[in-house]
């Protein structure tokens, strides 16, 4: 059931990047055409069996995982920048690109990596699960570094959110505040994330459910936004005024 | 706002006792399916009424003054007071009207005759009848008489909607002809609500150069507000388009 799904919103991330590829050709909004195809790249790590067999490639010591944590800050810091951008949200902006979001950034990529080079890595396992089993130390550090991972993630979306539900309730097109309101919920599931280890280990599928949810949301949301634009470039149509009957 | 479709069937019956549904339809220009789905769901449009009512030349105010919730519409109504009549007139003609007038331009040659008004209603004409007939209280008034909210009244009139039921509501809360909002929401035409052909050139023609400019103006100043938030709108989807398009 799980893998179907995780094929499933692979294709969907995969498709919407190619679907991109035109346009990313011609200049129109290449960061787009990244954030698409790094969201897919992260889709395709986070499944187990090509997970293997990149990390194999890799050495076998579980590099891909820290590679997978940094397609994830990658595509969601191109994700940020664009979205606060687009809905003219200037101090979102600032606490992403300005000292702040910098520090933040450097603060948890290094502890994340140092992290990493502090755990027995050896033998590729997906989740690290192999890992955290070896030693108590280990899986004290698999979750620390699985923290690390999901911090930077839920400081942007965080950042992102209160513009989000602003764009929701504002006068823009239809399918641009469907749009924010999926990039929203997005946002929440990915602050969501920081509660995990609270999460009993039993509900892992909810663990489950929480990432991919996040991740369909900012894929959809972003896709439907380009939707919305097409629509609009198709039909310039009468344009809609407040006083029409 | 809807009518019970038995109260509907009952009067059909009293205007056209042998014709079909599928008569009605054709003589009144309504599609089938709309009236076959309307009475399926009980609930019948006033516009439904005010159509079928004209196809058999009957004064669409005394039909709909046959239901329950119209019952003030019957009978002779009082006739528009001139600031309604007024509140009828396009902002486009009111201009018109204006230029024409000596207190323009005193020096100059008087301008050309404006031609005949444009029917009412116009694309602002609910919001300034309902600020016409307003003696500060209106509003309030309304909103406690039929229990909508005031927000929700004040976004119907900034949309230039208003359901036939709270139009009526809105007259009655003034002290002014029941049939006068029907008119300003476009439901029936002025001939049909009881005004005399001329009317509203009348009432313009009576307003002293003073008067027109003053309105003009504060017609002009609303026009003004509503293309800048229009124009801001506008804006800020173009900047969505070009950061996430």
């Amino acid at each position: 059931m799980i893998e179907i799904f995780q094929w499933s919103t692979l294709a969907t991330c995969g498709l919407i990047a190619a679907a991109r590829i035109p346009s990313a050709l011609r200049g129109e909004n290449r960061s787009l055409f990244y954030i698409f195809a790094l969201m897919t790249a992260a889709i395709f790590l986070s499944i187990e069996a090509p997970y293997i067999a990149v990390d194999r490639a890799l050495g076998g010591i579980n590099l891909a995982n820290l590679l997978l944590r940094f397609i994830i800050f990658s595509a969601i810091y191109f994700v940020g920048i664009r979205v606060t951008r687009g809905f003219g949200a200037d101090h979102a902006y600032r606490l992403i690109t300005g000292r702040l979001g910098m520090m933040v950034l450097l603060v948890i990529s290094l502890v994340m990596t140092a992290l990493f080079f502090l755990m027995d890595t050896v033998g590729s396992s997906a989740g690290l699960s192999a890992t955290s089993g070896k030693s108590e130390l280990n899986f004290a550090l698999v979750e620390y570094y699985g923290a690390a991972g999901r911090a930077y993630p839920s400081y942007v979306s965080l950042v992102l959110l209160p513009a989000m539900v602003r764009a929701v309730g504002s006068r823009l097109p239809v399918l641009v505040r469907f749009a924010a309101g999926l990039l929203a919920l997005g946002g929440i599931a990915i602050a969501l994330t920081l509660l995990f280890p609270l999460v009993p280990p039993e509900w892992g599928a909810l663990e489950f459910i929480v990432n991919y949810t996040a991740v369909l949301c900012f894929v959809l949301g972003l896709a439907l936004i380009w939707a919305a634009r097409v629509r609009n470039s198709r039909s310039p149509g009468p344009k809609r005024t407040s006083t029409e009957a | 706002m809807t009518l019970p479709a038995k109260a509907f069937q009952r009067w059909l019956q009293g205007i056209a006792p042998d014709a079909s549904t599928a008569d009605v339809c054709r003589i009144s220009g309504i599609k089938r399916t709309t009236l076959a789905q309307q009475l399926v769901r009980g609930k019948v449009s006033v516009s439904t009424v005010v159509s079928i009512s004209r196809a058999y030349n009957i004064n669409p105010v005394a039909a709909l003054a046959d239901f329950e919730p119209y019952r003030e519409l019957a009978g002779p109504q009082q006739p528009p007071a001139r600031c309604e009549l007024v509140s009828q007139i396009s902002t486009a003609d009111l201009l018109r009207a204006m230029l024409a007038r000596p207190g323009m331009d005193p020096a100059g040659e008087p301008g050309d005759k404006p031609p005949a008004l444009s029917p009412a209603p116009h694309a602002t004409s609910v919001k300034n009848w309902v600020d016409a007939i307003d003696d500060g209280e209106v509003r309030h008034r309304v909103s406690a008489a039929t229990g909508i909210a005031p927000q929700n009244y004040s976004a119907q009139l900034t949309a230039n909607r208003l359901s036939a039921e709270l139009a009526v509501a809105t007259a009655r809360a003034a002290g002014v002809g029941a049939a006068s909002g029907l008119v300003a929401t476009g439901l029936i035409t002025e001939e049909e609500a009881g005004w005399p052909p001329d009317a509203r050139q009348a009432a313009l023609d009576s307003l002293s150069d003073g008067d027109l400019a003053a309105l003009a103006g504060d017609r002009l100043q609303a026009l003004g507000k509503v293309l800048r938030r229009q124009e801001q709108d506008q804006a800020q989807t173009e900047k969505i388009w070009e950061n996430l398009g």
